[in-house]
């Protein structure tokens, strides 16, 4: 019955598609063979794994395996522990810069290269275990959203009351990035095991993997894994945002909603946690590396790598060919939602899932045309012209009108501005100051 | 090697804002060359070249007004300045909304106007809060109507004449005062005088339809100006017995679809939410036909825009908010302020009288102000409107005179000339005018005149040749004037013609 969604419009005459078809450059990197990355002799995993804080479990001069428990959380929420990516040595905690630009403590690993293994977990059968012992697995395993957010995975499953439709988001809707698309072209029957364990947690009665209708080789791939389990395989339009959750679950169900996916009855998992979960189940192994996509005019050998957790961004670049040009962006992710780093010293995190590098150009920008076509556009539905010019003169009763905080920063204002203006850059101004002004 | 930082996106789409103005200089300049055609077909080279040179004297006026502008405004980059100026499509705009009799002076000045006072002063492009264009050509209109170059004259325009007789058309005498442009067909190709970029319906819809396919302009506005215009004028036609090719003609004439879709598209200018544009095109529709209707101007499209500009901060306002939470709301408010400005249209639309009806019923009720400046006291059947110099230059005309008979001082001349069917070219069986005009040679002054033969249209022109009108020649001479029949423009020329050629012919004897 979702099959027949596929495509149509839920347009109302007073509201513009909400959407736009972007050039997404993912020829670059989508179909040339995966990069095993050569380990680095030194590793760094950060302390923090995404928003979640550790407390180490290794001291200077212990020895670690692949897979060993390194790190605790110190919260029950943000709960994802940290497993070492490499055998070796533990040189010590340092502070080093992480990619939000702040110092950070690390955990220095010196890598042996011997790659001995410890088996992290047991093997899991999911088809028997109860709904609690996958509860229970997903959070020992670390699993962690990965599309970019870092999530802990299990806390979206511990009250699943009314969910009627578990959702894989294998759209990857962000411009360059690859990973997802290369990883599940590599991993179907990991995906398969992973996905359908999240199904029986989310105890919906059925799954809908959602991929673009463009990638016809790895849609014949999920028909072969999914054909025959109450996971059906749904097609969406090569746009952005399709894989926004929002925007996702307007298409295949058009149902809006306030805060959670669990308020339209559906719950999602991107389609990388699936594979990290049944590498988990099957091989007992946590996550200790990562497919990215490094991609961009501005690096030599734009590719697809699979590289350890704790790798500098700097050893990535130097392994795709370095940089081109003389002034670039290092992007962490795609181009629309990741954050540039002026410097390249960073590790991959287990959420990272692209290195986009572009050669810096300025566009010729002019005055807004009020052309609206930021509002046309915008997935929120907000009127980020409109709070450009109330952000400049500090309307805050306008502000609160516009639903500033409804933006999630998905670049497409930016994008679309014929005027070349930092539309979204404008947005994020006006939301710091509502939330000082709060 | 230097790793810059740059908050997200850093990913942009080739479209422009330059690009969007290219696309729309190139439709402009599509409806100019069509004018250029135009006019060289049915008046003569001259007139085509006059369209070329119009368009360069506004260019060039808007360039240098930029120019000069950011030079006192001490520009540090004064080619980037002008490159995002983007005066030129304001005009070209302003050439097509002019006749093309205006001069080339009053031409420069108000581009200069429209380019200084209509964008610069409010910060430049983007900034101000009129349609530069239609705030120039309101200047042309209110200020330099004496500037008219008469030797490029081309008669009433469909909207002067509807005009003159209040925008209402009774069905009866729909085809005949339509056929004077050679009925709708002929305007939906453009082959009839009107402002330079008013002519070819069909021309401006395809421009129309290329801008939106590029998706330079959104397809809202002009779709719900022109469908308002029609459903509107359609209600309002219906409540006088007039049809649906009523309702075609308040399209096809005048500005409706050239400023549908050039000037009512102004993104700078108008909302920006989908759901203001919606209401602002209906409310400007609206004003459009209450000024046709209730107002002296001849067309009600300019002034509607700027009005509406006015009003759109207001309706940016209005739809302030999430257009997913409040859909509710925006969508009650645009049905709320649409029916309100459809309501108010209609309610003028009820009190509105053919002029003609009303001459017969006079002082009933609120009877619409005859327009042009010099309303002449009317009685009958006849309506005098605009003053018409006998020294007029009527050589489009084409009047010959020879003399029929004399005594004493009295000559009686049998003249010919041509009427609105030969001056125009205009489909049908049209035949010369002709009259027998008495001057009397002591005084130089006209004694009477009689019409021999009658070659115009029927049911129209004939007003111009009653006896009451005929009466007004009565002792003028070639320093007195007379006034234009409303409702039959060109046959009073015609006679007027007749009357000035016996008149030079007197002196010349």
């Amino acid at each position: 019955m979702f099959q027949e969604r596929k495509g149509k419009e839920h347009m109302s005459i007073l509201t513009g598609p909400m959407r736009f078809h972007l050039d997404g450059h993912k020829e670059l990197t989508a179909h040339k063979d995966v990069l095993v990355l050569e380990e680095p002799d030194d590793l760094y995993i950060p302390l923090v794994n995404g928003r979640a804080a550790c407390s180490p479990l290794v001291k200077e001069g212990d020895e670690v395996k692949v897979g060993q428990r390194i790190g605790e959380p110190t919260d029950g929420f943000w709960y994802v522990p940290i497993f070492s990516p490499v055998s070796g040595t533990v040189v010590g905690i340092e502070k080093r810069m992480t990619a939000a630009l702040k110092p950070g403590d690390h955990i220095h690993i010196r890598n042996d290269h011997k790659h001995s293994a410890t088996r992290a977990f047991r093997e899991f059968d999911y088809e028997t275990a109860t709904r609690e012992e996958i509860l229970d697995f997903v959070k020992s395993a670390g699993m962690a959203g990965l599309g970019g957010a870092g999530f802990p995975t299990f806390n979206k499953y511990t009250k699943p009351e009314g969910i009627e439709l578990f959702i894989i988001n294998a759209v990857e809707c962000e411009p360059y990035l690859t990973a997802d698309y290369a990883n599940s072209m590599a991993n179907p029957e990991l995906m398969r095991d992973g996905a359908l364990a999240l199904l029986k947690l989310s105890t919906a009665p059925k799954g809908l993997i959602a991929v673009k209708e463009d990638k016809k080789d790895l849609i014949e791939v999920l028909h072969k894994q999914f054909d025959g389990t109450p996971i059906e395989v749904a097609e969406v339009p090569d746009i952005y945002p399709a894989g926004w959750e929002r925007t996702l679950i307007y298409m295949l169900t058009g149902k809006r909603y306030d805060r959670l996916p669990a308020e339209a009855g559906c719950i999602l998992n991107n389609v990388s946690t699936c594979i990290a979960l049944g590498n988990a189940m099957k091989n007992g192994m946590p996550i200790t590396a990562k497919y990215l996509t490094v991609s961009g005019d501005g690096v030599k050998e734009p590719q697809n790598v699979i590289v350890p957790v704790g790798t500098p961004a700097s050893e990535v670049i130097r392994q795709c060919g370095g940089y081109v040009g003389e002034d670039c962006l290092l992007i962490a992710g795609g181009p629309m939602m990741g954050r540039t780093i002026p410097n390249d010293q960073f590790v991959i995190g287990i959420a990272n899932n692209g290195l986009t590098v572009l050669q810096h150009r300025e566009p010729f920008s002019v005055k807004c045309l009020r052309c609206g076509k930021c509002t046309e556009t915008c997935p929120s539905g907000l009127v980020p012209v409109r709070i450009n010019a109330c952000e400049k003169i500090k309307d805050i009763d306008s502000l609160k009108k516009l639903s500033v905080m409804d933006c999630i920063e998905c670049g497409l204002c930016t994008y679309i501005c014929p005027s070349k203006l930092d539309v979204t850059e404008g947005v994020r101004r006006a939301k710091r100051y509502m939330a000082l002004v709060k | 090697m230097k790793l810059t930082f740059k908050p997200s996106p850093n990913y942009r789409n080739e479209k422009s804002t330059t690009g969007i103005m290219k696309d729309l200089g190139l439709c402009l300049c599509a409806v100019l060359l069509y004018a250029v055609i135009y006019y060289c077909a049915a008046f003569g080279a001259q007139y085509g070249l006059r369209v070329i040179l119009l368009a360069c004297d506004a260019v060039v006026a808007a360039l240098a007004t930029d120019a000069v502008f950011y030079k006192f405004a001490k520009s540090k980059d004064i080619m980037k300045d002008l490159k995002s100026s983007y005066s030129i499509i304001t005009a070209l705009i302003l050439v097509l909304i002019s006749r093309i009799d205006t001069s080339y002076f009053a031409m420069a000045v108000c581009t200069i106007m429209a380019v200084y006072f209509g964008k610069l002063v409010f910060g430049g492009f983007g900034q101000n809060i009129f349609n530069p264009a239609a705030f120039g050509a309101a200047l042309i209109m209110g200020n330099f109507a004496a500037s008219y170059n008469v030797d490029f004259a081309t008669g009433a325009t469909p909207t002067q004449a509807a005009s003159s007789i209040g925008w209402m058309i009774p069905s009866g005498n729909f085809a005949s005062f339509i056929s004077q442009y050679g009925g709708l067909g002929r305007m939906f190709l453009g082959q009839y005088p009107s402002t330079i970029g008013s002519t070819c319906a069909l021309l401006i819809l395809c421009c129309g339809a290329f801008l939106i396919w590029q998706r330079d302009i959104d397809w809202q506005t002009p779709v719900f100006y022109i469908c308002t215009v029609f459903v509107e004028a359609l209600c309002i036609g219906l409540m006088h017995g007039a049809g649906i090719e009523y309702a075609l003609f308040n399209v096809l004439a005048g500005g409706v679809l050239f400023g549908g879709v050039f000037m009512a598209t102004d993104p700078v200018t108008t909302p920006v939410t989908i759901p203001g544009r919606i209401l602002w095109a209906i409310g400007a529709a609206s004003l459009t036909l209450i000024i046709r209707l209730k107002a002296n101007f001849a067309d009600g499209v300019l002034f509607a825009i700027l009005l509406m500009n006015m009003l759109t901060p207001a309706i940016d306002k209005l739809f302030d908010g999430n257009q997913i939470k409040d859909a509710a709301k925006f969508r009650r408010n645009v049905l709320i302020g649409g029916a309100a400005f459809a309501a108010l249209t209609l309610l003028v639309g009820t009190s509105v009288k053919p002029k003609g009806e009303t001459a017969a019923a006079p002082a009933s009720s609120g009877v619409p102000a005859a327009s042009g400046e010099a309303a002449a006291p009317a009685g009958g059947d006849v309506n005098f409107g605009e003053a018409l110099p006998m020294t007029y230059n009527f050589n489009a005309n084409k009047a010959s005179c020879v003399i029929d008979g004399e005594e004493n001082n009295t000559v009686r001349y049998a003249c010919e000339a041509k009427g609105f069917g030969l001056v125009t070219n205009a489909d049908g069986d049209y035949e010369m005018n002709q009259a027998m005009v008495v001057v009397d040679k002591s005084t130089g002054k006209i004694k009477s005149i009689s019409m021999i033969n009658f070659g115009d249209t029927a049911g129209v022109g004939d007003m111009a040749t009653s006896d009451e009108a005929l009466a007004q020649f009565e002792g003028k001479g070639l320093e007195d004037e007379v006034n234009l029949v409303t409702g039959a423009t060109f046959t009073t020329r015609s006679v007027a013609s007749m009357a000035q050629a016996a008149l030079n012919a007197a002196q010349e004897d």
